[in-house]
């Protein structure tokens, strides 16, 4: 791939990189049979149909609109603050061997908590607000940029830290000049598996509190047994995360084509 | 003869192992003048990189001391720079080879200034038409010709180069020896050139010093009189070059 | 980057954390931090002992690990069976690929309401929620493993006149086992994720609801003990994933994630 390419050469090339859309017809066929052999008002198993119906339903009161602003502010929020924080976090982790001993045992704890118990908690210290929706995304999400970041740090060539003090760069000048450019490639591979996180923890926040988004949409679908409106935000949510996925990986290829092939896929 | 620009006297370099220091390189005495050409060849393991990073202020001398036009190195120098052997890591790549050739000036020079030096030394190193392309995109005697020209931007008085011809194939390594031998006529810069390669040391340098041990001492310096310009053929077939290797042979110990 | 470096114990890191501990009780005791649900490490500490002797915390252990075993154990049944499917057949990735693809992006956590429909609050909620998303780790590591062995030993296999189940078997599934043991660690730590956020919203059982219960309840050190057992508890898994696949194949025991 050349560094000289245009974008929308680009943005074809990932495209194209997607399986045949022949690999849908089992998905399709499988809706098909659905519809076709669903009782109209089965509460369990709704035809296609009527998830239609429930969605449409939904955004005709505004409801929809509501809660799809809310769970993206968050996505798009706590995606950034996380990014900044395991960045921030991984560099000073990643050039600082002596960090990196001092913290590891804290952070390995911290990792392997699972985010969903740590939401009563969040609840009994913020309250069931916005802020804390936000700060569960972010502590969760962060810890894959994180730990990606830091061991990119940590494999920066010594070779080319002896081209910065040949050069003579200050402390920052290092980290923004060498060090930040050599870990931007993994920096990106974890964003990439903190975006769906970002996603997963928005919808089981609001599930978990009702706090106004998506997940909490569905859950009251649920307790009001509406469930066309159920089937339908699943598939909107899915269809979401799949858009975003694949607007993702677009982005890192238009970003990474100055970083040399291998460091895409690593 | 005139006082040397560049200067090693009695330094030593030991370097910590498990607690223990352990000496790498010891006792090293070294001039360099104006627009000389110094060889350095060694065997691998008498501290040759210790070497060359302890000239370039990478490293502080254990005892000893470093002068570069009298003044004593606390740290890399000015008018001192390195090429470094791997130049797949040193060079920066997700930078096009303009802005990797542009790193040491560009926080120092007005941008205009910066984007001049970098055409004009792009020009002496032949490679003007590959200014906007990545070093990944670059054969590896184009990478360390861009790592030359990073060097020279600076317009060094002394350029160190560790092994910088030791990945490449021998085409592309002659080609780049006669273009060394060019560059140190049309820049007056000095270069202290180190190798494992005795016939690479004798047909670039104006004198060849000789490393060996462990740790690394500086046995023998050779005066080589070989006539100028040199020629990959003919300088090469020479009775004198002969001489110098088998002479520096006998001295390394290779028999 | 945390582990400690060839068996040798990091003891700065764990002083640290002993500091951080230390540092919190005295802030709680000395009233520096007033926070009426906030308890010094010591009374969770309490909180652990006082459940465990009541019997309540080994029975809530049990039903987690219990559905973390099952949910686990059918995810890695269908991920292999379907990776090892998309990975040996051409024809099935190309009728099959983009179905899993334009699923598997779908929030396991969106399948609760789902699960909650269908089943109400109960054990088989507990495992929609659980196997659903633990599939695609396994799922996609099977494939991948397996698209990546090299061709050449699939023409072994024929040359010695292996049948496709006995290649499978003796030749693709072996070359692929450390990619697919990645992703059999990757979806075990989802598998308790999911069993825990399951417990809390469609399951009353297990630490999950435990933490819950317990802060509805007020009992603020009680729930600090269940959200500290539940984080030993991930550790513990991963360590012994790790313990364990190392005994079985050495070979593979250098694969981190």
């Amino acid at each position: 791939m050349s560094a000289r390419t245009a974008w929308p050469v680009l943005i074809a090339r990932s495209l194209a990189q997607l399986p045949s859309p022949l690999g849908l017809l089992p998905l399709i066929a499988a809706l098909i049979a659905w519809q076709l052999l669903a009782p109209p008002n089965s509460p369990y198993f709704p035809p296609p149909s009527s998830w239609w119906t429930g969605i449409a339903q939904s955004a005709a009161s505004g409801a929809l609109w509501r809660a799809g602003a809310a769970s993206l502010q968050t996505i798009v929020f706590g995606l950034l603050l996380a990014t900044a924080a395991g960045v921030t976090l991984g560099i000073l982790i990643g050039v600082s061997p002596r960090l990196a001993r001092a913290m590891g045992p804290l952070l390995e704890f911290c990792r392997a908590m699972p985010p969903p118990a740590i939401v009563p908690l969040a609840i009994l210290f913020l309250g069931y607000d916005e802020r804390m929706k936000l700060t569960i995304v972010v502590i969760s999400a962060m810890w894959p940029i994180l730990l990606n970041t830091a061991s990119a740090a940590q494999r920066v060539h010594p070779i080319l830290l002896d081209v910065a003090t040949a050069f003579r760069l200050t402390l920052l000048q290092r980290i923004r000049l060498i060090v930040f450019p050599s870990v931007m490639p993994s920096v990106l591979l974890g964003v990439r598996i903190a975006l769906p996180l970002c996603i997963v923890l928005t919808l089981l926040v609001e599930i978990l509190t009702s706090i106004e988004g998506v997940g909490a949409l569905m859950i009251a679908a649920q307790r009001n047994y509406q469930s066309g409106q159920v089937y339908g935000l699943l598939v909107l949510v899915g269809l979401f995360g799949f858009l975003i996925n694949t607007g993702f990986s677009i982005v890192q290829t238009i970003i990474l084509r100055r970083w040399p092939p291998r460091n895409i896929q690593a | 003869m005139a006082e040397p620009i560049f200067e090693c006297r009695s330094a030593s370099v030991a370097l910590a192992f498990g607690g223990q220091a352990r000496p790498i390189v010891s006792d090293i005495g070294l001039s360099v003048h104006e627009a000389e050409f110094l060889s350095i060849v060694g065997p691998s393991g008498t501290g040759k990189t210790t070497l060359l990073r302890m000239l370039g202020g990478l490293l502080r001398p254990t005892s000893g001391e470093i002068r570069m036009r009298g003044e004593v190195l606390t740290g890399p120098p000015d008018g001192v720079v390195i090429v470094f052997q791997d130049y797949g890591n040193a060079l920066l790549q997700w930078r096009t080879v303009a802005a990797n050739v542009a790193f040491g000036i560009e926080r120092h020079l007005p941008r205009k200034e910066c984007d001049e030096r970098v055409a004009a030394v792009l020009e002496l190193v032949g490679l003007s038409k590959r200014a906007s392309d990545y070093p990944w995109q670059l054969s590896g005697g184009m990478q360390q010709r861009v790592q030359i020209a990073r060097a020279l931007a600076l317009r060094p008085a002394v350029l160190l180069m560790d092994e910088p011809f030791a990945a490449l194939d021998a085409m592309t390594k002659a080609g780049l020896q006669d273009e060394l031998l060019r560059l140190r006529d049309q820049t007056g810069t000095s270069f202290v050139f180190i190798t494992h390669d005795i016939e690479e040391a004798v047909y670039l340098g104006d004198r060849v010093a000789v490393l060996k041990g462990s740790p690394g001492r500086i046995d023998n310096i050779v005066d080589i009189t070989l006539p100028s310009p040199r020629d990959q053929v003919t300088t090469r077939q020479l009775p004198e070059f002969l001489a110098y290797r088998y002479d520096l042979h006998q001295a390394i110990g290779h028999g | 980057m945390a582990e400690t470096a060839r068996g040798r114990l990091n003891w700065t890191g764990l002083g640290v954390f002993a500091l951080v501990l230390l540092v919190w009780e005295a802030a709680v005791r000395s009233g520096l931090i007033a926070f009426e649900f906030f308890p010094p490490p010591s009374r969770i500490l309490l909180g652990i002992v006082a459940l465990t002797r009541d019997g309540v915390m080994l029975q809530d252990l049990l039903h987690t690990l219990g559905s973390i075993a099952a949910g686990w154990s059918i995810a890695m049944l269908i991920g292999v069976a379907i990776g090892v499917l998309l990975g040996f057949s051409p024809t099935a990735r190309r009728f099959g690929l983009a179905s899993v693809e334009v699923l598997r992006p779908m929030p396991g956590i969106a399948f609760a309401p789902v699960g909650l429909l269908l089943f109400g609050f109960s054990l088989q909620t507990e495992l929609v929620v659980t196997v659903l998303p633990t599939i695609w780790p396994v799922m996609v590591n099977t494939m991948g493993g397996i698209a990546n062995v090299h061709p050449r030993l699939g023409d072994v296999g024929r040359t010695l006149r292996l049948s496709n189940t006995e290649i499978v078997r003796h030749l693709l599934l072996p070359a692929a086992l450390p990619s697919i043991i990645v992703g059999a660690r990757i979806s075990l730590g989802l598998a308790l994720v999911m069993a825990i956020v399951a417990e809390i919203v469609g399951n009353p059982a297990g630490l999950g609801y435990g933490i819950v219960r317990e802060q509805q309840a007020m009992n603020p050190e009680y729930m600090f003990a269940y959200i500290a057992v539940v984080g030993i508890l991930g550790i513990a898994l991963n360590a012994g994933v790790v313990a364990l696949t190392t005994a079985l194949w050495p070979a593979t025991s250098r694969v981190t994630l």
